[in-house]
């Protein structure tokens, strides 16, 4: 079971949490003429890299914030978690 | 006479306390602290079960988690369990064990035809038959398969027993409590450390209690007794027995379970019968010791051949001789503790040693006791069939291929040794890769990959003194880690036997004339022949050996045959140990109960049960409930013989003529608070928010980004920055999810709050003509008109000192109100409204006339709202801004969405106006067409139209409205029904919306 | 090619097996072949012996980086199965069917394919009509359903809960009586044999380390042995999708998550088909040796880690026990992951891609198995004819920008939630 730092409430375990996916990907502003392409990046693709990837997490059953985790794929290890605002 | 092997005062167990118990029907005795192996090897019994493939007799193969072959079926409180291991299992009153995989007895098995065809079903041999004619393979032969396999029987009983977990968090965690794990737990915990020590058996010690060593001019087993009792005392101590490390999983967490019950002779209703242990620790230490590895050679599985290590237990734990002729058979010193320990017990055992004369402490010590060696030889077979009675032996030649000579021994047990192989389960587990270590043979952990260091024999360190040293060192090293405190102990003196090198002797040539299985893996029945076989095939790939030949994937998951079989390959391949490499260790270390593992959430208690503040009396008034995620809603309030659709009708009847009342409480609430919340809720909703006034209510409906509707429901504005949104039951949680997400990823500049209120408020819909007659009597203070409180109005009102909220929406179609107030006046609410409304003809309905009274209306739900329905589908094209963005807007523009004749909604009525249509149908055009036929779409949702009393349903079909007046077939070929029906509008009542307004 | 019998078992057993065959060589890489595969689990060893037997191209390479049979195909549930509710996977699905039902036959190995049937539990009314709606699909595409009542459920399995200590009532159940199981090995194994012997080269430990490509086509592939040139290569890697892709430059409407399974120790038979649970995660099968083949969720977070975490396991038996209180009694013996390419639509993707002579098989989600005949088939089609077959036209890549989604759940993108 994964041992996750809540930026909020500190460690916890995977359990108190919801996974969100890639957090690279970034939602077109809203009213902006984007292609086709453009748009099925953000909805479909994925490049769910074998790696360091940056993810989102819900912390659903404790402060109910959203944050970013640096995680390696291939092994579960967590670097960094970090609030949405905050560079990882 | 009973237990007619047991040495006098011997052994750990207690003389003084006898249990009686049954194997195969007849009656035996042993002592508190036996092992139901310990007890009938006690006993003289050795044969114990049949093999699975070949259905040849078993005996006792170890002492302890490694043995492969004593699987038994026991009976115990009541409850049958089949393949117990019976070398772990301890004895307890009343136990009964029968053997298994046999029939009509273990002594006479019917099935052991197959080891006299043996030669016709080697390895992978059912890939390369059973195929003609085709359909025999199912009806036939696999039939047979099935029933000759499978070990022992599962008991259909409903378990009574209660399984327990625990969460625990711990500086260090050691597992096994051998001399590594006492003396690295010791160390640690003198710092202050809070240390959590596990041990699988009920012993603890390892192998201190049977090794013949002594520590601080203690035996080992009082050094551990004394360990253990300090450790006792310590209060930042827990230690553990009867509890099995089985898994190391991520970041540092350890999962154990603990036999807490089944030893017990009286225990209460809530001592669980295993417990499972959570437990993340800071650090591990792992000193899971080593497990003894067998030489293979001619019919080795025969009953009283055993592991070396094994028959020493026996003696030196349980006082229990396994033979009273033994032949010890050894590649490596250690067996010798064996041979001598047989001796002390005025047995004369002959040593068999494969390797020339030796010198050392313990060889010559069995010397000076006049113990028979034979050096240079080795055991080529075993004779006897239900039991060992003598062995064909050999003098080995230079390079150990053939033999000078063969002469027979008798004999009534083999123990043999062929050194030893470190537990590194565990280690690999946690993501450890191994690298083998050349001096011993076997693979040992390599770099920790978490914080994890392996010590003493699980590490390959087999020598008592090095691994104190580095168990109170690895101790130490930990607690400095994390309380930063090094303490100073005091190695203690330790006086063990030096051992020379062993011998790289694990197979024992079969000369051409002998005819003799060698097995290596016995559950599974692989042996060397099969071994080799697969290579020639090609399955060369150590994996592809495992799964051909099925090698290791036994119970004991190859502990004994793992390192045999690779050592084979490579010796066949003519490569290294390590070249071949190893097949990867997954949790569980050992097979754990799937009850232990489930825990507490059986029964009802799979999942919470949520209820709303009025379910008594639902509960009370006849409701009969339906699941909606993990609420109970009434269904329907059934009176007297009614149907479920008598009751449906007849609540949706009352509603549409005079006023009903439904539970509405478990739709999502979700306070939106903040400045910019009209903004967020236009980014939120496909229509516009802007202009919602305060004191007014909108329809909205949400979309994923892929542009599918995700949710509907109404959203209140109460006051200026706050807003009141409703969501469906289901999609309440994710719809949470869904805000949250977007106000702190996606927009964190606006400036909004949201929470869920869906447990704060308790909810009554409150429909029909009549219910503004109702409210006004409710609400007597206040103006309930059509014009102060329109359709989607709302306000605020005291309902006799109760404050509540009154909100004039409709899912009915009817003139309708909800009425909230907070969840503890939820039962006053409903009562209040039921008295007062009794005039008026008020009555409850559940879920069915519910759904009956939208669907005749036209409105959509959970059956039309899919998940792969668009806005457009479903006729909300009227909710859809063509103005501003919103979320998933981007996806409405595909093709696919935007194509002319996409599925929509539509109505459909029976021709004949009388038959129902099952829901699930699909739509065709010819009934009769052949297939595959082209399906137009599918019927949603159905209902009998309480309106026009007839059925009705809404369906999603190709082309939409454009089909309306047009005839097609609902199908349901799985009810064996099809339907003409006519296509109408969706909407079937009041399909001008007059009554929400009137 | 050795054909494999009763008699030639019989014949070999009195000459001590001394004279098999091996199944499958070990040959060197040429420098060129007509087609590569990359990937040497059950899709690619299918692909590449239909490109054999259907399409009479034979100077193809099996590219593996690991053992073949290694991932998914010798780490899944066996469940075969056709009880689709879309058109495109139904007919697709039904199609490998018929290849399922010959295939020990058409292999000369015995794969033991069991049509011993699957149940779909349902616990609601509301599930019975989501069922109802899938089994007329299957029916009208002339694939076997029945809609199963609670008492002709029991008659199934009678071991399962009926009783009223339980949270959610079997109300019944889809069966689709045609599906089964086999014996997941044997499978790559008789692809791999009989391939090979039509001249196909297996060549197992080689590693693919990138592309090439000059002027939008496809001309090789650079590994670990080093550079094979092709005129055409085919991309079957499971789990591995999204690694290659970079490697091309593509991002797919695929991500890679861990999906776990565990068996108990072996009891004798009790359960003969397939259950699967519909109020929690949780499918059941006991295999011929006596083990309860279980598994259930995802892991629920991206992974290329063939080891998952205890919660999910613990997650999926409570369903199990909760559908058979029996289980309890029973012992977990091993518990495995695997690598799964989630398609953002539950649906496999078939195609051709933007690179010429590139072609893309992936999206198989948890359910790659059961169409490892027909994948095989229809990818060869595809690479062959370069176009794709008719059974596999709406498995398309391009079908997320169009919309023409095969969404089986109606739970869209968010693949980790299962």
């Amino acid at each position: 079971m994964l041992y996750i730092k809540c930026p909020f409430c500190g460690m916890r375990s995977q359990n108190e949490f919801a996974y969100g996916g890639d957090a690279s990907v970034k939602r077109p502003e809203l009213n902006k003429e984007i292609s086709n392409n453009e748009w099925d990046d953000f909805v479909y693709n994925r490049k769910s890299l074998r790696g360091k990837h940056i993810e989102l997490w819900h912390h659903v059953s404790g402060c109910r914030q959203w944050f970013k985790v640096q995680r390696d794929t291939a092994t579960h290890e967590i670097f960094k978690t970090a609030k949405m605002d905050e560079q990882i | 006479m009973s237990q007619a092997y047991r040495i006098k005062d011997k052994g750990y167990i207690n003389r003084k306390k006898l249990i009686n118990f049954k194997f195969n029907g007849k009656n035996y005795t042993g002592f508190e602290g036996d092992t139901l192996a310990s007890a009938l090897l006690a006993n003289g019994i050795h044969l114990i079960g049949r093999s699975f493939k070949y259905h040849r007799p078993r005996g006792f193969f170890a002492a302890g988690v490694d043995e492969p072959n004593a699987k038994l079926q026991v009976l115990l409180n009541g409850h049958s369990e089949p393949n117990v291991n019976a070398t772990e299992i301890e004895l307890v009153e009343g136990i009964s064990a029968t053997s298994q995989n046999c029939w009509p007895s273990v002594k006479f098995d019917i099935g052991a035809i197959n080891n006299l065809l043996n030669k016709f079903f080697p390895a992978g041999f059912y890939y390369k038959t059973f195929m003609w004619p085709k359909s025999f393979w199912y009806r036939i032969y696999e039939p047979f398969i099935r029933k000759a396999a499978g070990l022992g029987v599962a008991s259909i009983e409903k378990d009574k027993e209660r399984y327990e977990h625990k969460f625990e968090y711990c500086d260090l965690l050691v597992t096994g409590s051998g001399p590594a794990g006492l003396s690295s737990a010791y160390a640690a915990a003198k710092s202050g450390a809070k240390v959590i020590l596990a041990e699988d058996k009920h012993r603890f010690g390892g192998s201190l209690l049977t090794d013949d060593v002594s520590i601080d001019n203690l035996s080992g087993k009082d050094w551990a007794d004394k360990i253990i009792s300090e450790l006792k005392e310590m209060p930042n101590v827990t230690i553990k027995n009867r509890s099995q490390v089985f898994g190391y999983y991520d970041h540092n967490m350890l999962v154990m379970f603990e036999r807490v019950g089944d030893h017990l002779e009286k225990k209460s209703k809530f001592t669980p019968r295993q417990r499972l242990w959570y437990i993340r620790c800071k650090e591990v230490i792992l000193s899971t010791g080593s497990i003894e590895r067998p030489i293979v050679f001619g019919n080795n599985d025969t009953p009283g051949v055993m592991l070396a290590s094994g028959a020493k237990e026996y003696m030196k734990v349980y006082g229990v001789l396994v033979g009273t002729k033994p032949l010890i058979f050894t590649n490596n010193d250690s067996a010798y503790e064996t041979a001598i320990e047989f001796k002390n017990n005025g047995v004369d055992p002959l040593v068999i040693d494969s390797r020339e004369e030796q010198n050392s402490e313990l060889v010559n010590e069995a010397k000076n006791k006049g113990i028979k060696i034979k050096f240079n030889h080795a055991v080529i077979k075993a004779n006897g069939y239900k039991k060992v009675n003598s062995a064909l032996i050999g003098e080995l030649n230079e390079n150990k291929s053939e033999y000078k000579n063969t002469n027979i021994v008798e004999c009534d047990c083999i123990c043999v040794s062929g050194f030893w192989t470190p537990s590194v389960h565990l280690a690999s587990q946690s993501g450890n890769k191994l690298k083998f270590k050349k001096e011993i043979d076997a693979f040992i952990p390599d770099k920790s990959k978490q914080n994890e260091v392996t010590v003493g024999a699980a590490n390959g360190d087999f020598t008592l003194g090095s691994t104190l040293n580095a168990g109170f060192k690895a101790g130490t090293a930990a607690s400095k880690k994390i309380n930063n405190k090094e303490i100073d102990i005091q190695v203690p003196n330790v006086n063990e036997k030096n051992h020379k090198a062993h011998d790289k002797f694990w197979c024992s040539p079969l000369p051409k004339n002998i005819k003799a299985k060698r097995f290596v893996d016995f559950q599974n029945d692989v042996s060397v022949t099969d071994i080799e076989i697969a290579l020639r095939e090609g399955y060369r790939s150590i994996e592809h050996v495992k799964r051909y030949t099925t090698l290791g994937m036994a119970t004991d998951q190859g502990r004994t045959s793992n390192l045999n079989g690779l050592q084979l390959v490579s010796n066949i391949e003519n490569k290294i140990v390590p070249e071949v490499g190893h097949t990867t260790f997954r949790p569980p270390f050992t097979p754990v109960t799937i009850g232990t593992i489930v825990g507490r959430e059986v029964g009802k208690h799979f999942m919470p049960t949520r209820l709303t503040p009025m379910h008594e009396w639902h509960e009370k008034n006849n409701a009969i409930f339906v699941d909606a995620g993990a609420w109970k809603r009434p269904r329907y309030y059934k009176i007297g013989n009614e149907t479920m659709l008598e009751a449906a009708k007849r609540e949706a009847k009352n509603v549409r003529e005079k006023v009903g009342i439904c539970d509405v409480t478990t739709l999502g609430k979700i306070d939106v608070k903040g400045p910019d919340a009209a903004e967020f809720l236009n980014r939120v909703y496909t229509n516009a928010w802007m202009k919602l006034p305060v004191g007014k209510a909108r329809y909205g409906v949400m979309l994923r980004e892929d542009g599918m509707v995700m949710d509907d429901g109404t959203t209140t504005r109460i006051s200026e920055n706050h807003y009141h949104m409703t969501t469906t039951t289901a999609q309440a949680a994710n719809v949470l999810s869904h805000l949250e997400y977007y106000l702190q990823i996606v927009w964190p500049d606006l400036n909004v709050n949201v929470v869920s209120t869906t447990e704060q408020w308790a909810g009554a819909a409150l429909a029909g003509p009549k219910s503004r007659e109702v409210l006004a009597k409710l609400f007597p203070n206040i103006d309930v008109s059509n014009e102060t409180l329109p359709f989607m109005g709302y306000k605020e009102a005291d309902l006799f000192g109760v404050p509540a909220k009154i909100f004039r929406i409709s899912f009915s179609g009817e003139l309708a109100y909800e009425i909230n107030v907070q969840s503890d006046h939820g039962m006053f609410m409903w009562e209040k409204m039921m008295e007062i409304g009794k005039e008026f003809g008020i009555q409850p309905y559940g879920t069915e006339a519910l759904s009956t009274l939208r669907i005749e209306m036209g409105h959509v739900a959970g059956p039309e709202l899919d998940g792969r329905t668009i806005p457009y589908d479903v006729s909300l094209d009227g909710m859809v801004s063509k103005k501003k963005d919103f979320i998933g807007k981007r996806s409405l523009t595909k093709s696919a969405f935007t194509q002319s004749d996409r599925q929509k909604i539509v109505g459909l009525i029976p021709t004949d106006r009388k038959t129902s249509i099952p829901e699930g149908s699909h739509l065709v055009e010819d009934k009769n067409a052949k297939l595959p036929n082209p399906k137009l779409g599918h019927v949603s949702s159905s209902c009998w139209s309480v309106e026009n009393n007839n059925p009705f349903s809404l369906a999603i079909l190709k082309n939409g409205k454009n089909m309306i007046g047009k005839k097609l077939f609902a199908v349901s070929p799985l009810k064996n029904k099809s339907i003409e029906v006519e296509v109408i509008s969706s909407h079937y009542v009041d399909h001008e919306g007059k009554r929400v307004r009137s | 090619m050795q054909k494999y019998s009763v008699f030639s078992l019989i014949k070999n057993a009195f000459s001590d097996h001394m004279n098999w065959e091996v199944a499958w060589k070990d040959p060197t890489p040429k420098k060129e072949y007509d087609v590569i595969i990359i990937g040497g689990g059950g899709h690619g060893l299918a692909t590449a012996y239909y490109l054999a037997k259907e399409h009479k191209i034979t100077n193809v390479a099996i590219i593996e980086k690991g053992w073949i049979g290694g991932g998914n195909v010798g780490r899944n549930t066996t469940i075969i199965r056709s009880n689709f509710m879309f058109d495109a996977n139904g007919r697709f699905n039904e199609f490998g069917m018929d290849l399922w039902r010959n295939l020990s036959q058409e292999l000369n190995f015995n794969v033991m394919f069991s049509p011993r049937g699957i149940i779909n539990l349902a616990h609601s009314d509301a599930q019975m009509n989501a069922y109802a709606r899938r089994g007329n699909s299957m029916r009208l595409n002339g694939i076997d359903a029945v809609l199963l009542g609670r008492e002709e459920v029991k008659k199934h399995i009678p071991m399962a809960d009926f009783s009223d200590d339980v949270r959610f009532p079997i109300f019944g159940g889809l069966m689709q009586p045609s599906a089964g199981t086999a014996r997941h090995d044997a499978v790559a194994w008789g692809y791999a044999r009989q391939a090979d012997s039509m001249g196909v080269d297996i060549i197992q430990h080689c590693e693919v380390e990138g592309f090439n490509v000059s002027n939008g086509k496809i001309t090789g592939v650079r590994t670990s042995k080093g550079e094979i040139k092709a005129k055409k290569v085919g991309l079957c890697v499971a789990g591995s999708t999204n690694i290659l892709a970079e490697k091309l430059n593509m991002t797919l409407p695929i991500e890679t998550h861990c999906l776990q399974a565990c068996v108990s120790e072996p009891v004798k038979p009790l359960l003969d088909g397939v259950v699967t649970f519909g109020a929690g995660h949780f499918y059941i099968s006991q295999s011929d040796k006596g083990e309860m083949v279980m598994g259930g969720d995802l892991d629920g977070y991206n992974s290329y880690a063939q080891r998952g975490n205890l919660p999910t396991i613990q997650h999926v038996l409570t369903g199990g026990l909760a559908l058979f209180p029996f289980l309890s009694r029973l012992k977990m013996l091993r518990t495995w992951g695997g690598i799964m390419d989630m398609s953002m639509d539950g649906s496999p993707i078939i195609d051709k891609t933007h690179i010429d002579g590139l072609y893309l098989n992936c999206g198989w989600c948890y359910g790659g198995f059961k169409s490892t005949p027909v994948s095989g088939w229809t990818f060869a089609h595809t690479i062959a004819q370069d176009k794709p077959h008719e059974l596999n036209s709406e498995l398309s890549l391009n079908r997320f920008s169009t919309g023409y989604l095969l969404d089986e759940k109606g739970i869209g993108t968010k693949t980790w939630i299962g």
